[in-house]
């Protein structure tokens, strides 16, 4: 859980930087999977404000990977609850909104995913 | 002899523990697998709503509605443009220096790059027509809308896939790469591609290189101005200079205009007014 925890804020860290370079909406010229106009769109910042929905994963994971270390594994549970509604949310935006995929955003959503996975699996160690 | 105690209980040799029933854990694998399912089945479903939702494609508008269309938009009075001025467009003209872009007659090129699909280049095609039309006069322009399953979703545009442009001062090549639905349509040539990897490393579109003087890599206006509005609604409201399809629109062709007027050394005087040279200034 640890070591999914930094993947995943090494990637939000690199999606977090990529929205900040991309800042022009375009569009790519083969027109297939494009994180550009996922990490353009209106729905790359956190609603009502300028902060990128990226550097709140970065928030995330960084949480994750602290309870995971302090082994307090039903904040844990909770916390990968809410990480993963948000990435169904994501996903909703990518698929039914914008119709493009970024790659390295499911990378993220897949490292939220396996985090989940792990607290309802991995059984508690013995006391 | 003692006697037995009737009301006595028997006693077992060994006391036993209470029997139980064997307590069945679930196995480990089934919270993961259901987990999977459901996310694949709310995957599903989302796609399935897109399907549902996307909207059907629109028909180009027919040949009477092109041609009064193409009449309004090219023959806009000066005073609209001066009015307008920059409007409401973003400054995304990139000065670069380089040698002189020229066609083989050696009148400065603008070469455009972008494919019918995209909803950007479909908000870029209009104020460039309008530009380019006070230069020169276009032929074959065709209507045609951006992808029905992208954001800004047909977008009302124009195609350069058949068009050809005639002028005494610029010469202009297209490539349209891709049709509306993403197929692939018209290829760059060596020396096209050249600039495209030069200036546009990132293969983004609409690309657009005036001259080697200012180059062009994202939309100078969102596609917002002309959502859901016909190709006639969209000319008609150029005719209102407060309107912000006006702002937008020839806001942005007005900064097409001043780039290639530097091309031009201010030819012709008709169109590379002071209003126009003074945006040459802010460029």
């Amino acid at each position: 859980m640890i070591a999914a925890s930094v993947a995943g804020v090494a990637v939000a860290v690199y999606l977090t930087f990529v929205h900040f370079a991309a800042v022009q909406l375009v569009c790519n010229a083969s027109g297939a999977i494009n994180c550009e106009r996922v990490l353009t769109s209106a729905y790359a910042d956190i609603a009502g404000t300028a902060v990128p929905t990226s550097a709140a994963g970065i928030v995330w994971f960084a949480v994750a990977g602290v309870l995971a270390f302090l082994r307090r594994r039903r904040a844990l549970q909770a916390w990968s609850v809410l990480g993963l509604l948000t990435v169904l949310y994501l996903v909703f935006v990518e698929i039914v909104q914008l119709g493009a995929i970024c790659v390295w955003c499911t990378a993220a959503h897949a490292l939220v995913l396996v985090i989940f996975l792990l607290t309802v699996t991995v059984p508690e160690p013995a006391t | 002899m003692a006697r037995k105690n009737p009301q006595a209980k028997p006693v077992a040799a060994k006391s036993r523990p209470p029997m139980r029933k064997p307590v069945r854990h679930t196995p480990s694998w089934v919270a993961p697998i259901a987990t999977l399912a459901g996310l694949a089945v709310i995957i599903v479903a989302f796609l399935a709503y897109r399907y549902f939702t996307t909207p059907p494609p629109v028909p180009p508008a027919n040949e009477a509605t092109t041609a009064q269309v193409i009449a309004t938009i090219t023959s806009l009075p000066a005073s609209e443009f001066d009015q307008v001025g920059q409007g409401s467009a973003k400054k995304v003209l990139k000065k670069v220096t380089d040698q002189p872009l020229k066609d083989a007659s050696g009148k400065p090129l603008v070469f455009y790059f972008g494919a019918e699909f995209c909803p950007y280049c479909a908000a870029e095609r209009w104020p460039l027509i309008i530009a380019l039309s006070r230069f020169g006069t276009f032929s074959g322009l065709a209507t045609s809308t951006s992808s029905s399953t992208d954001v800004f979703a047909n977008t009302r545009t124009f195609t350069f896939r058949s068009a050809t442009y005639t002028s005494d001062v610029i010469a202009f090549q297209s490539v349209e790469a891709s049709d509306r639905d993403g197929n692939g349509l018209q290829s760059p040539s060596a020396a096209q591609q050249a600039l495209i990897t030069k200036y546009d490393q990132g293969d983004t579109i609409p690309f657009l290189d005036i001259g080697n003087g200012y180059v062009l890599l994202q939309p100078s206006y969102m596609p917002d101005a002309i959502r859901g509005m016909s190709w006639s609604q969209i000319a008609t409201a150029l005719g209102n200079p407060e309107s912000p399809q006006a702002q937008a629109i020839i806001g942005s062709a007005n900064q097409l205009t001043a780039a290639i007027c530097t091309l031009t050394s201010n030819q012709p005087a008709t169109v590379c007014t002071a209003p126009i040279q003074a945006i040459e200034g802010k460029l």
